[in-house]
């Protein structure tokens, strides 16, 4: 087994310990940042976005798995950024205006980031001007908003047309998701992307941003 | 072939993991087809019954599934909500909630603990799990020592009313001079497939958080019994059928083969395993990030939480 295929592997199992030291350990290796990264957590976290979709993982066991990524990740960090390695993507994420469920966002952002993007959280109950001005400041490449109420989903179309009114609806590609939430509403608000549920958001912004 | 009647089922296990499981397997196939408020027009009508559970053992281990629809960050913050009112501050004052659908405050209508520990009535506070526990340690065989959730005047118009209505508690002697407490929850309505691990989760620490309050007025050593639990329709939505059953052509296995494709140790979590995830889950959830991330949090809540976090921390305590 490799060093990465360990570290694939210890991701999988929510070992967030082992993954330090194998982190650690590659680095000492004088292995890159980004190989470690792709190869070893982005790679566990891919096979662990896959037994999802397939239900052969639970939710809580996707997110053991994020906690270890993310601590590899953390170690990784100023050595990417030193590198200037690009995420796939910035991917500017949260739960709608006026919407305090945050379980639906929290799964999303966690696959998103094991598959390589770059997530800024903006949290639950987020107002449609922070959502516009994150993406603007951000230079986002996707925005992800979740709403779990019909009384708040309708929030979604205003940050859609926030973002016209920047000037960035061109260059910025939307999705949302959550329980209410249809393909069919997606296309009456002009949003690029639908997702059924937080692994399937992984493949719809890959589509969308070509990656 | 259905009759028309809804099916009463019973579930009795050791553990929380054991009648999860259990009652899952008995609504999927034996519930009657039903559609509920919440199905949108393309699902299947939902699974349901009224279902009995009892879990001899509310704390007996291993106490965790790992089939919920959440983090054990989250669980942790829910089991807040519950047993010390993280939560009751999003509720929106009584004059929006009256409103009902015309509302535009989309704050909640209630929360569990806000009904159990602050029940409004005729412009009054009622703390009725004091009640609970002043009523037991007084007299430990009374039939009612109960707590209810429901409000004639708020819940009726609202979307989304309480599923628990009643909270009820009971002691027996244990032979030793000490007691044992029985409590028996009912909930109105219930999502099996997604919310009823988490509730019971919860419920049951407030279980333990009473049997203590009795045990310390009492002056006498109060150990848990059995817990049960009552929903008059428990169910599993019609939206959730695609992941119970799978999809073969995709290479999506079912729900039940996933269970039956590991072992119950792979299935569940001991509450070892799971303390270090409610302290802090590393992505944004448990109790320190909690505390942390959510500034308007009342102080008196805000201590309370602290208190269990340090017991937590002080490994004198099973979450």
């Amino acid at each position: 087994m490799t060093i990465f295929e360990k570290i694939a592997d210890e991701v999988q199992k929510g070992n967030s310990e082992s993954v330090e030291a194998l982190v650690n350990e590659a680095l000492s290796q004088e292995i890159s940042a980004d190989m470690i990264m792709y190869a070893g957590l982005v790679e566990g976290m891919n096979i662990v976005s896959e037994k999802f979709k397939n239900n052969e993982c639970f939710i809580p066991e996707v997110l053991v798995s994020a906690k270890a990524m993310t601590v590899g990740l953390g170690i990784l960090k100023p050595l990417l950024a030193e590198k200037n390695v690009k995420p796939l993507g910035r991917a500017v994420i949260g739960t709608i205006q006026g919407d305090l469920h945050d379980i639906g966002k929290n799964i999303a952002g966690m696959l998103l980031q094991g598959a390589g993007f770059e997530i800024i959280d903006l949290g639950a109950d987020v107002h449609v001007d922070r959502f516009v001005e994150s993406a603007k400041t951000e230079n986002a490449d996707l925005v992800g908003m979740s709403a779990l109420l019909t009384t708040t989903m309708v929030n979604m179309k205003t940050v859609i047309d926030g973002l016209k009114e920047a000037g960035i609806r061109e260059s910025v590609k939307v999705i949302i998701g959550g329980a209410p939430v249809t393909q069919a509403y997606a296309d009456q608000i002009g949003a690029d992307g639908y997702a059924a549920d937080a692994a399937t958001g992984v493949d719809v912004a890959k589509k969308l941003l070509d990656k | 072939m259905e009759s028309g009647n809804i099916p009463v089922l019973t579930v009795v296990e050791d553990t929380i993991p054991l009648a999860y499981e259990k009652a899952i397997r008995e609504v999927w196939k034996n519930g009657i087809s039903i559609r509920t408020e919440y199905d949108r027009p393309e699902d299947p009508p939902s699974k349901d019954a009224t279902v009995m559970i009892a879990v001899r053992e509310p704390f007996g281990q291993p106490r965790f599934h790992r089939s919920f629809a959440d983090g054990l960050g989250g669980l942790a913050e829910y089991v807040q909500e519950v047993v010390h009112g993280a939560h009751d501050y999003w509720v929106k004052p009584v004059e929006e909630i009256i409103k009902a659908v015309e509302s535009q405050d989309t704050r909640w209508t209630y929360t569990y603990h806000g009904r159990l520990f602050e029940y409004m009535i005729e412009g009054k506070i009622v703390n009725q799990i004091d009640y609970i526990i002043d009523k037991l340690s007084q007299s430990g065989h009374t039939r009612r020592a109960q707590a209810i959730t429901w409000n004639p005047k708020l819940d009726p118009p609202t979307e989304d009313p309480p599923c628990l209505q009643r909270v009820w508690g009971r002691l027996c002697e244990d032979g030793q001079g000490g007691f044992i407490f029985n409590m028996n929850t009912h909930w109105r309505s219930r999502d099996l497939f997604k919310a009823w691990f988490e509730n019971v989760i919860a419920i049951t620490t407030l279980m333990r958080k009473i049997a203590e309050g009795i045990a310390e007025k009492s002056g006498k050593k109060v150990r848990l019994g059995r817990y049960v639990d009552i929903s008059d329709s428990l169910h599993i939505y019609g939206s959730y059928f695609r992941e119970i059953e799978g999809d073969p052509e995709k290479g999506i296995q079912s729900f039940f083969e996933m269970l039956d494709g590991r072992s119950f140790e792979e299935r569940t979590w001991g509450s070892d395993f799971v303390k270090p995830f409610f302290i802090d889950d590393g992505i944004g959830k448990g109790l320190k990030k909690m505390l942390e991330r959510e500034k308007d949090m009342p102080e008196d809540v805000r201590k309370y939480i602290e208190d269990e976090l340090r017991k937590i921390e002080d490994d004198d305590y099973v979450v």
